[in-house]
C-alpha cells in the first residue's frame, strides 16, 4: 500500500488524478475506513490522507449561506456557535455521533462520502437542502447533496474527485433531529429523523423538509410526507396522516428492494413503522416549538 | 516503509514504519508505550485513547502515517519526576481501578477534560468519559475520581 499525506488541496487533487486508475482511497478521520482496512473488507493500493489540509477545515458565514469545509470534524461543529439558534438540529445530530474520541476525528465530509444509511449528520444536511462542492484537477462542480445520493448503489463522484465543501442557505425555519440507538453513547442509529419547519402566524406550514436516516439504503428526503404537510395547518390530525404516509413509504420502499434485501430487512419493518410514530411527532413539535420539547 | 516523525510525551522520535500500521501499533510495538491498551480495536472501548495535538483520539483509528508531525501524550507521559499525576492519585484514592485495563484510557480522557475544563460537573465528566468503557467498576468510582482530581489538580 502506498500512502501520502497531502499538505494542500492541490496536492491531494494531484494524487487523486495520478492514481485514478488504481484502487485509491481518501482518508481523513479514518473512523470508518481504518476498520474496513483492518477487517480486510477493502485493500486499497493507495491511501491519500487529507487530515492535514487546513483549507478544508473552515466554517464560514456568508450573507445568505453557511459553508462547512469537508474536513471539519464533529467536535468543531458542536463547539461552533454558528450552529446555535435554528440550526441546533445539526449540532445535536453531530453531538450524538460515536464518542468524544470519534467526534474529534470523524468529519462531516467523511460522513457524507462513507454513505452509511445511518450517517447522523446527513438527514439535517438534507433538510437544509445542502449542496456539495466537488473538485478535481479538471475543475469544480456543485450539486445537491440529494443528487450525490440519487443512485442508491453508487455516489455521483468520479475517482479523481474530492468533496471539499458543503454549503446551505441559512433557513427561516427551525431544524430538529432525533435518533434511536441501543444506548446513549457510541451507538449507531437504528433510525433517525430530521425536520425543518416554518409556520406562518396562523399556523400554516409554509415550508417543510423531512429527512430520515436508516429508513432506506441512504439517508433521504421524505418527499411524500413533505408534500402532504406543505400548505396545511399544523394540527394533530394532519400529523397523524403524515405519520401514516411515512409508515407506508417505509413499507413501499422496502417492497421495491430485491428479494434478498426484503428477506433480510422485513423483520425490522414492524419496529421501524412503530418507532417513527413517536419520533416524527417529536421532531415536528420540536421544530415548531423552536427547540422546546413537548412530547 | 515510510519515515515519520512524532513527539511522544515531550520526546521526539523519527522512525520507519510499515504503511499499514496504526498509531496504536507504532506506540506499542515500535516505541514500547504499552500503557496504551488494545481492547476492541474498533473505536468502541477507548482503551487505546491518547491525546493527539490536544484532543483525545482512539489510537486504533488513526493510521500511523497520518500522525506524522503530531504531538502525542500517553499515560506514560503523565508522571513527573517519579511522582504520579494527581488524576492517577485520585483514581487510587477513590478505588476507581479494578482490573486496570481501561484505566490508562480513562485517565487520558480525564486529563483532556480537565485541561479544558478544570471544574466540570458530574454530567460533564460522564460525557467526557463516554467513549471509555469499563466492565468492572460501574463508573461511579471513576466519576468520583475525576471529580476529586478536578479539585486537587493545581495548575
Amino acid at each position: 500500500m502506498l500512502v501520502y499525506k497531502a499538505k494542500t488541496k492541490e496536492e491531494a487533487l494531484g494524487f487523486l488524478n495520478k492514481y485514478k486508475d488504481k484502487d485509491c482511497k481518501v482518508i481523513n478521520g479514518g473512523t470508518d475506513l481504518i476498520l474496513k482496512i483492518k477487517d480486510k473488507k477493502i485493500n486499497p493500493d493507495v491511501l491519500i490522507d487529507i487530515s492535514g489540509i487546513r483549507e478544508l477545515k473552515n466554517i464560514k458565514e456568508g450573507n445568505d449561506y453557511l459553508f462547512i469545509g469537508s474536513g471539519v470534524n464533529f467536535t468543531e461543529i458542536v463547539d461552533n456557535n454558528l450552529f446555535d439558534n435554528n440550526l441546533k438540529g445539526l449540532k445535536y445530530a453531530c453531538s450524538l455521533i460515536g464518542s468524544p474520541q470519534i467526534r474529534n476525528r470523524g468529519t462531516i465530509g467523511g460522513n457524507i462520502i462513507n454513505a452509511s444509511p445511518a450517517a447522523d449528520s446527513v438527514p439535517p444536511l438534507l433538510c437544509l437542502d445542502s449542496s456539495v462542492i466537488i473538485e478535481s484537477k479538471e475543475g469544480k462542480r456543485e450539486l445537491k447533496l440529494e443528487d450525490l445520493y440519487k443512485n442508491k448503489s453508487q455516489l455521483w463522484l468520479r475517482k479523481d474527485e474530492l468533496l471539499t465543501e458543503i454549503k446551505f442557505k441559512k433557513p427561516e425555519g427551525y431544524l430538529s433531529f432525533r435518533k434511536i440507538g441501543a444506548r446513549k453513547a457510541i451507538t449507531i442509529s437504528k433510525l433517525s429523523i430530521s425536520t425543518l419547519v416554518f409556520l406562518t402566524n396562523d399556523n400554516i406550514i409554509k415550508d417543510i423538509r423531512i429527512s430520515s436516516g436508516a429508513l432506506a439504503r441512504l439517508p433521504i428526503r421524505e418527499l411524500e410526507v413533505e408534500k402532504y404537510l406543505l400548505g396545511k395547518k399544523f394540527t394533530e390530525k394532519n400529523i397523524d396522516v403524515a405519520i401514516n404516509i411515512l409508515q407506508d413509504s417505509i413499507k413501499n420502499r422496502l417492497y421495491s428492494e430485491p428479494e434478498e434485501v426484503l428477506k433480510r430487512e422485513i423483520v425490522f419493518l414492524p419496529y421501524k413503522r412503530s418507532a417513527v410514530k413517536k419520533i416524527l411527532r417529536e421532531v415536528l413539535y420540536e421544530s415548531i416549538n423552536k427547540g422546546e420539547v413537548i412530547a | 516503509m515510510i519515515k515519520i516523525s512524532l513527539t511522544v510525551n515531550e520526546k521526539d522520535y523519527t522512525l520507519n514504519i510499515n504503511e499499514d500500521k496504526r498509531l496504536l501499533d507504532v506506540l506499542r510495538e515500535d516505541l514500547g508505550f504499552t500503557g496504551v491498551k488494545e481492547g476492541c480495536s474498533e473505536g468502541e472501548c477507548g482503551a487505546c485513547t491518547v491525546i493527539m495535538d490536544g484532543k483525545t483520539v482512539n489510537s486504533c483509528m488513526v493510521m500511523a502515517f497520518q500522525a506524522d508531525g503530531s504531538n502525542i501524550t500517553t499515560i506514560e507521559g503523565l508522571s513527573k519526576n517519579g511522582e504520579i499525576h494527581p488524576i492517577q492519585q485520585a483514581f487510587l484514592k477513590e478505588g476507581a481501578v479494578q482490573c486496570g485495563f481501561c484505566t490508562p484510557g480513562m485517565i487520558i480522557s480525564a486529563k483532556a477534560l480537565l485541561d479544558k475544563n478544570s471544574n466540570p460537573t458530574r454530567e460533564e465528566i460522564r460525557e467526557a468519559m463516554s467513549g471509555n468503557l469499563c466492565r468492572c467498576t460501574g463508573y461511579n468510582k471513576i466519576v468520583d475520581a475525576v471529580e476529586r482530581a478536578s479539585k486537587e489538580v493545581v495548575k
